[in-house]
């Protein structure tokens, strides 16, 4: 078991009403950090989580970063400990 | 593909339409594809080398070929010319009504020369166009010119929609911008300083007419596809109610902001790094385009209750401000409130000006004052008068754009090419070297954004043929670390998303220019290309769509060779000039400061610069001593035209 943070940005923040949660997990796979999101918040988090297939982070829009600053992907590991920043944003203008 | 060019001599008055043979579309795909070959051609029959203010430049104005067809993406016109503030080859792209309505017009292509005895507009409307007096309008600003016209014309068989200069396109100062509608702005290279060194204060279009396809259930399917991607991103929803603004929070954790010159990269005040302008502010989200499926556009108005600053600009209204014009506000510029961040925009836009040069140009003499290397004396030679140069401070910001926009003295002299032109002729003239503090790539100023930790990005500056810049080839995979699409372009290897090495990233220019140069062609918005269903795969998803609109249908290897040939076609421009390998430089503080702050502390350009430089010729199949481009490569995109042009001029690699 081990504990791991989700800070949210943005549209993120907006769906979770909260700025920072943890949870703890079975599993140390960012998988399951996904599967417990999308349980909590339903199909608005899913649809802003995941791809349209749902095997898949959302990679259209998005941003997830460790706290190395690090992209994580659907089957990497997670560490005790670890943040995850959840964040919306496309740059330019 | 039927598709026509209105050329317009503005020294003779004479208007003449060419239809634009379908071979045209088979060898540069539309917009700024065509628009390049149209500045090709005209410069073999006049002299490269001229003053890009003189009647010898070119102004073109183009739309790709999805604009105007209900696609839901093909919303851009594009604007190309000789740069006057870089002297090199310049374009520059905005969305709005006003591409898909010159179709509506007649027309798709516009080819501007010489220059007016007074005072113009060029009027187009249903397949007819004509030259028409602006004297009434010189003088005003763009949102004023835009509403002068739209009495004037009324609105039948449509509404107004124009482009037009403001006060600094008059003055013809070289980072002047052309904006569309009042609201959308071509903002990179000059365009409204050729435009106005060409009297030309406007064109405004109306039209009734449609746009032929070649297969229009074809094109409906994937437009109907298309529509219904978007609706299913969550994403997408932030996205239209924040737009660009979305990722200042992102940045702000990565550290990716233009702080004070880029002597940081965070932003400091609270209010400006929240989210808070979206309840204060945001009104609601509107499309730019009927072409558009998104509505990432905003509208601001603000009542005074926002903040105590806002009290000075109650009532304004206008376009939610971009990313990049709060980068240059918020982080350059340190302005800290957002009424102060979204009234820079909009008086921006009035003047029409590039406000990333703007703010470079400003950032630059606070950064030379703060550092005190200024006298009294030489505030006093600068500006004729005492001048305070205080970051943050508004009333400082705004009188020091009025005098670049109406080149009122010698700041504004030095100064209205931008950062890199500015530093160097007050180096010149001082006998002191500033060029420290001149942030730039290619000569162009900076984006506003860090871009130390990531060496696709440098690499980007340093070679994108208008100067400085993300929109040529914008290094998502790097930035954002996709790893999926390091694997899917590289043969299963990541390091083109590992910010740790320079391997790929050179490659990963070259990928991501020939893939930008293909959205700009079909005349995409960046945005959409970011959001499509099959991820930054424009030679897939918008190849379809192209291959409904024209009926040219091509395989994605033949689309990438089509990108990389409108890639070559500019750099074979700027070659012709005398650019080689030494001017595909960047700035002293990129090369050799490093960063201090955000996620990636201690990043410096130099690091992985030269190695990543060797590596994106070698990719291109230039030649890595000079630069310069090879008969042998050349010949094999179809461009041997091309190469015998270069050889004659002395621009093409002896091997």
């Amino acid at each position: 078991m081990i504990t791991v943070h989700a800070q949210y940005q943005a549209r993120f923040r907006e769906i979770t009403q909260v700025e920072r949660e943890s949870f703890e997990l079975e599993t140390p796979r960012v998988a399951e950090l996904a599967t417990r999101l999308t349980g909590k918040y339903g199909p608005t988090m899913q649809a802003l989580l995941m791809d349209a297939d749902g095997e898949n982070l959302n990679t259209r829009g998005t941003l997830y970063l460790n706290s190395r600053g690090e992209r994580v992907f659907i089957e990497d590991p997670l560490y005790d400990g670890d943040t995850i920043y959840f964040m919306v944003g496309i740059a330019g203008g | 593909m039927e598709s026509r060019l209105l050329h317009v001599n503005l020294t003779t008055g004479e208007l003449r339409v060419e239809q634009l043979p379908h071979a045209m579309f088979e060898r540069w795909i539309g917009g700024s594809g065509i628009n390049n070959w149209i500045m090709w051609e005209h410069f073999l029959k006049h002299d490269i080398n001229c003053d890009p203010r003189s009647p010898d430049n070119i102004f073109v104005f183009g739309v790709g070929p999805l604009a105007g067809t209900g696609s839901g993406s093909g919303i851009k016109g594009r604007i190309t010319f000789k740069s006057p503030c870089y002297g090199i080859f310049g374009d520059s792209a905005a969305g709005g009504k006003f591409p898909y309505m010159v179709r509506f017009a007649g027309f798709d292509h516009i080819a501007i020369t010489g220059k007016a005895p007074r005072p113009v507009y060029l009027y187009l409307c249903d397949g007819h166009a004509d030259i028409r007096d602006a004297t009434h309008l010189w003088g005003k600003n763009t949102a004023e010119t835009h509403t002068a016209l739209n009495t004037e014309l009324g609105d039948y068989p449509s509404h107004v929609h124009t482009l037009t200069i403001g006060q600094a396109g008059e003055h013809q100062v070289g980072i002047a911008a052309v904006v569309s509608d009042a609201s959308r702005i071509h903002a990179r290279g000059g365009g409204g300083c050729v435009m106005g060194s060409k009297n030309l204060k406007a064109i405004a279009v109306q039209g009734s007419g449609g746009v032929r396809v070649a297969n229009p259930a074809g094109m409906l399917k994937w437009s109907r596809e298309f529509r219904a991607s978007i609706d299913r991103n969550e994403a997408i929803y932030g996205f239209k109610r924040r737009g660009t603004l979305g990722a200042v929070e992102m940045y702000q954790h990565i550290g990716s902001h233009f702080w004070r010159n880029n002597q940081g990269n965070m932003f400091r005040g609270d209010e400006v790094r929240s989210d808070n302008w979206v309840k204060k502010y945001h009104k609601y989200s509107e499309v730019c385009s009927a072409d558009c499926f998104i509505a990432c556009d905003g509208r601001y108005k603000i009542d005074g209750s926002e903040s105590e600053k806002a009290q000075k600009y109650v009532g304004e209204t206008f376009r939610r401000p971009e990313y990049l014009t709060t980068g240059s506000a918020a982080g350059a510029l340190d302005l800290r409130d957002w009424a102060e961040v979204a009234h820079w925009g909009k008086i921006t836009n009035d003047y029409g000006i590039d406000n990333q040069d703007l703010s470079c140009a400003i950032s630059f003499i606070m950064e030379v004052n703060q550092h005190g290397l200024l006298s009294e004396r030489d505030i006093g030679e600068l500006f004729g008068r005492a001048q305070s140069l205080e970051w943050g401070n508004m009333e400082d910001v705004e009188t020091l754009m009025a005098d670049i926009v109406y080149r009122r003295n010698l700041f504004g002299e030095l100064f209205h090419d931008g950062p890199y032109w500015g530093a160097l002729r007050y180096s010149a003239r001082t006998g002191r070297n500033f060029m420290k503090y001149s942030i730039y790539g290619k000569g162009g100023a900076s984006f506003t954004e860090e871009m130390r930790p990531f060496p696709t990005w440098m690499n980007n500056m340093a070679v994108a043929s208008r100067g400085a810049d993300h929109l040529k080839g914008i290094g998502l995979i790097e930035k954002f670390q996709r790893r999926d699409l390091s694997k899917r372009y590289f043969n299963g290897r990541l390091e083109a998303a590992d910010l740790s090495t320079p391997v790929l990233k050179g490659a990963c220019t070259a990928l991501v220019e020939n893939q930008v140069a293909l959205i700009n062609s079909y005349g995409v918005c960046l945005f959409h290309w970011m959001l499509d269903p099959t991820g930054y795969a424009p030679e897939e998803y918008y190849g379809r769509a192209f291959a409904e609109v024209t009926g040219i249908d091509r395989t994605p290897e033949e689309l990438m060779r089509d990108g990389e040939r409108i890639c070559n076609l500019e750099k074979a421009f700027n070659s012709r000039l005398g650019l080689r390998r030494e001017h595909d430089t960047i700035c002293e503080r990129w090369m050799f400061e490093p960063t201090t702050e955000g996620m990636y502390p201690g990043r410096v350009a130099a690091d992985m610069f030269e190695t990543v430089l060797d590596e994106y010729y070698e990719w291109r199949g230039w030649e890595r001593d000079t630069g310069l481009q090879t008969a042998s490569r050349l010949e094999s995109l179809g461009m041997g035209d091309v190469a015998e042009v270069l050889a004659a001029d002395g621009a093409l690699a002896r091997g």
